[in-house]
């Protein structure tokens, strides 16, 4: 077996903005990221969608650097850009020709030091964020399904519950001063980890990023919400209209331990002999040998999470079927693995695999024109939630030593019903949308 | 690179780019094995894994008349058995090997893709191998393939997006084979399993073949296992027929598509234009990149970062084996439709009026060039660059120069290319959304035929 090993340097600067390097001369550009510890879970309560909507001011222009500056400097430089609101973190990240890293830090720099919208920015960016819910949501057929619909059924602490798009009304409520507010709460040095990765000098990288980083003044630690959940007594259940599509869509959610546990490794390789294509447990058996459904698969975020996280189950049965049926024949291959196990060949498949998924992740993980933007997202991942970027490294490892036992155990401690919460999107009576 | 001076201070103006260090693009082994199927090998070692596309040159244009979209279903029921493996094999011997697999047809082509880790490459050619010349199509596998496909047709003609697209290029192709883009349900419940097994055997040769793999590999050796798994693989290649011409259309015409309870508007426009042959294509591109095909693009300041009408805004330039097509789309809000095409249209005729300054010039050939190169570094950017210079017989020396060539345009060259390739004056507008909020602004632009989801005029 090849191991691969990536090579991590890491150092803090006395502002607090801890900064990670990993050098790599395959190809002569450079993947750069600032994450910040805020997303949409940690958003002020009240404020739906207000994470997100602070993430498209962040395009809008800062200090020394003017709307469309940033685009336009990136752009022109021959490198890609974009941003991300997730749960726990917000992201800003560019894939560029080695010869313009000093530029991406001096933009990244100059807005994490001072944001300079105005009014009209605001209004602008609101607009735009409404066709962006409107194109991904409310006018596509599955539109959100399950990662808007499925939190408020199996969470009942706002953070975790709430609508992470933002109601509209929510959306027209933010002002201006939100926005600085927002910024000079979480948008603080203190609060991010700057990741540089590619055809780069650690060393250099490194001087790099203090010039233009470290005179960035410190903020207050951010508050931050609390995410933990009241315990769960019976399993939860949840019904959504689909406006567009023909079919129902079902998703079947259970919590998985907290981070830092082990037994949340154990809980990933049950994810990945339940999901992960065709030779997974629930699309074999749905999907290929009962015909249920004409979809299924599902997966669990566990790395880049920090607070309750499910793994979510999609299936989307034949219209001849009733969803009650789906969920039975979902229901026996939970049986069978909480009874039955996993074998040790099926076990060690699932392991090649998982060492080929995360392989594919750090390489690209974003389609192929942003380069190893999954190994950014792993080590920022690492370095916020558990401060060992080198984790990278090692967590394979981790997964590498779960057991067949351990999987049985965690099959039977967390796929039960007072875990679970299930929805169902029903499409509206037919006719109505032909 | 820091200076003690300057160790503690942010400048307030953009450092400027330190000098550029060459792209070099990985060496190819290129061979045409002794049965036709050429072959082409390129190292790239940062990870334990390759990546293999085997490419046909026949996709669905060549059944477009008899059976649309056959050559997709042909595809899929390709990964679901041979004379060796039973369909549960084939999906546990991919994840044992930490291997994904597609299949899919394309209108030019059909492709077998699969990427896992370097230390199965043998064992992942010989299955890769064992699906191109041994495919049973089992009955059964057969028909749940096709009924996914039937249900997978009802969604896309729920979504905005298939749907414009659907209808562009009906309007663009005419009785061309390109016109179609997915089968109607009924075709689909239509077809035999032996006109799929025919597809098959007539199409999936390795003279109508090529085969790329990249990453973690050996060329040398590579080449050699290479032309023991398929070399003694012998079947001809397929005859093409000769397609008709598509139509050329006069006069801007809008076509809307109702969409019942629509909540915004899928705006798609455009007109044909060239493929990657064409002396004019880099030219093309590049007038593209400044109009609307990046995000500092003048369309997407315009009508996202100006007026906030839509997201995601983008125009493009595709290029099929025969044709190309210019178009520009957006998802804009019911009340600006109007508004959003008059925007697409005034940036359109700018191109074609005024030089581009010499800024956005230098900005965009910038931008093509660094975002090109960008596809050497991972395993899967670098095969999409070979798939396209090896399926549409570029030169050689292709993704080697393409930097020079982009470089060495003018605004000259972007002027005279948006004048000949963005036919404002014969756009097709198609629009997707309820018709009741949005056919009195579609009017403003043409005269408006109507159609349902299923394509029937209303």
């Amino acid at each position: 077996m090849k191991k691969l090993h990536i090579p991590v340097e890491h150092t803090t600067l006395a502002n607090g903005l801890r900064v990670v390097a990993s050098p790599d001369h395959s190809a002569p550009f450079v993947t750069v990221g600032v994450y910040y510890q805020i997303g949409f879970r940690l958003e002020p309560h009240g404020r739906s969608g207000f994470a997100h909507l602070f993430e498209h001011m962040m395009f809008q222009g800062s200090e020394n650097a003017g709307k469309m500056e940033h685009i336009r400097l990136i752009n022109s430089s021959g490198g890609l850009l974009n941003g991300t609101t997730n749960y726990d973190v917000t992201n800003y990240f560019e894939a560029v020709p080695s010869n313009a890293l000093e530029r991406v830090l001096w933009l990244e720099a100059d807005r994490m030091r001072a944001l300079k919208v105005d009014d009209e920015n605001l209004r602008n960016q609101r607009d735009v964020v409404k066709e962006e819910v409107r194109v991904n949501v409310m006018n596509q057929p599955y539109g959100g399904f399950p990662w808007l619909d499925l939190p408020p059924v199996a969470f009942r602490n706002w953070p975790n519950a709430h609508n992470f798009y933002g109601d509209f009304a929510d959306l027209d409520a933010a002002t201006l001063a939100d926005v600085q507010q927002f910024f000079h709460t979480y948008y603080a040095p203190n609060n991010a980890v700057l990741l540089m990765i590619g055809d780069l000098d650690p060393s250099e990288a490194f001087s790099l990023a203090k010039r233009h980083f470290e005179n960035i003044p410190p903020g207050p630690p951010p508050p931050r919400a609390d995410v933990s959940e009241p315990p769960q007594l019976e399993e939860r259940h949840g019904e959504v209209p689909e406006k567009f599509g023909p079919l129902a869509a079902i998703a079947i959610g259970y919590t998985m331990p907290p981070r830092g546990l082990k037994s949340r490794y154990a809980a990933a390789v049950l994810d990945r002999v339940l999901h992960g294509g065709r030779a997974g447990r629930v699309h074999r058996q749905l999907v290929l040998e009962k015909q249920i459904a004409v979809e299924a698969d599902g997966g669990a975020d566990l790395i880049d999470t920090n607070g309750p996280t499910q793994m979510v189950t999609r299936i989307f049965p034949k219209p001849e079927f009733e969803p009650a049926a789906a969920i039975a024949a979902f229901d026996e291959v939970i049986r069978e693995i909480s009874e039955h196990g996993v074998a040790e060949d099926e076990l060690a498949a699932v392991k090649v695999k998982i060492r080929a998924d995360y392989y594919s992740m750090l390489e690209g993980g974003m389609g192929s024109y942003m380069p190893r933007f999954g190994l950014m997202h792993y080590l920022a991942s690492f370095t916020l939630f558990d401060g060992d970027p080198d984790r990278v490294n090692t967590v394979l490892d981790q997964y590498q030593a779960v057991t067949s036992a351990d999987v049985q155990a965690a099959a039977r401690k967390l796929l039960v019903p007072q875990n679970r919460a299930v929805l169902v999107r029903k499409p509206v009576a037919k006719g109505a949308a032909q | 690179m820091s200076t003690p001076a300057a160790a503690n201070s942010s400048p307030v103006t953009a450092p400027p780019l330190t000098p550029e260090r060459p792209v070099a693009w990985p060496k190819r082994t290129v061979r045409t094995l002794g049965n036709g199927l050429q072959v082409v090998l390129a190292e790239s070692r940062a990870f334990p894994k390759i990546s293999a596309r085997l490419f046909f040159r026949s996709g669905n244009a060549v059944v477009a008349h008899t059976a649309p979209g056959l050559a997709d279903l042909t595809a899929s029921v390709v990964r679901t058995g041979t004379a060796s493996r039973t369909s549960r094999q084939i999906e546990e011997d991919l994840r044992r090997m930490g291997a994904d697999l597609g299949a899919h047809s394309g209108a030019d082509s059909s492709a077998i893709a699969t990427s896992g880790l370097s230390e199965f490459s043998g064992e992942l050619l010989e299955l890769l191998a064992d699906l191109a010349r041994d495919a049973s199509f089992p009955e059964g596998e057969f028909e749940r393939e096709r009924r996914q496909k039937l249900e997978e047709l009802k969604i896309e003609r729920t979504t905005p997006g298939f749907l414009a697209n659907e209808r562009f290029r009906h309007v663009l192709f005419g009785e061309h084979p390109y016109a179609i883009v997915a089968p109607t349900e009924e075709q689909v419940a239509a077809y035999r399993r032996a006109e799929l097994e025919d597809f098959y055997r007539r199409h999936y040769t390795p003279a109508n073949g090529l085969l790329i793999v990249v990453g973690d590999l050996s060329s040398d050796s590579m080449i050699e296992q290479i032309d023991k798994i398929f070399g003694g693989w012998q079947a001809p290649q397929p005859e093409v027929a000769q397609d008709p011409a598509p139509p050329k259309n006069s006069g801007r015409h809008v076509h809307l598509v109702h969409l019942p309870g629509s909540v915004q508007t899928q705006v798609l426009l455009g007109n044909l234009a060239i493929t990657r042959h064409d002396p004019d294509w880099h030219r093309t591109v590049l007038a593209n990149s400044i109009y609307g095909g990046a995000f500092h693009s003048r369309l997407v300041v315009n009508i996202r970062e100006q007026k906030g009408y839509t997201y995601s805004p983008r125009s493009g330039i595709s290029a099929l084996r025969q044709y190309g097509y210019f178009s520009v789309h957006a998802a804009v809000r019911n009340e600006v439709v109007a508004a959003t095409l008059t925007e697409m249209f005034y940036e359109m005729d700018r191109m074609r009026s005024l030089a581009v300054t010499p800024e956005e010039l230098e900005s965009a050939r910038n931008y093509l060039a660094g975002v090109f190169s960008l596809g050497v570094a991972t395993q899967d950017g670098l095969l999409t660059q070979l798939s396209t210079v090896y399926l549409e017989r570029l030169p050689e020396n292709y993704l080697e120069t393409y930097r020079e060539r982009i470089r060495a345009l003018t605004a000259e060259d972007v002027l005279s290319a948006a004048r000949r390739h963005f036919d404002s004056a014969n756009e097709q507008i198609v629009i997707v959304g309820d018709r009741d909020q949005i056919a009195e602004q579609a009017a403003l632009f043409g005269d408006v035929e109507t159609f349902d989801a299923q394509g029937h005029p209303l």
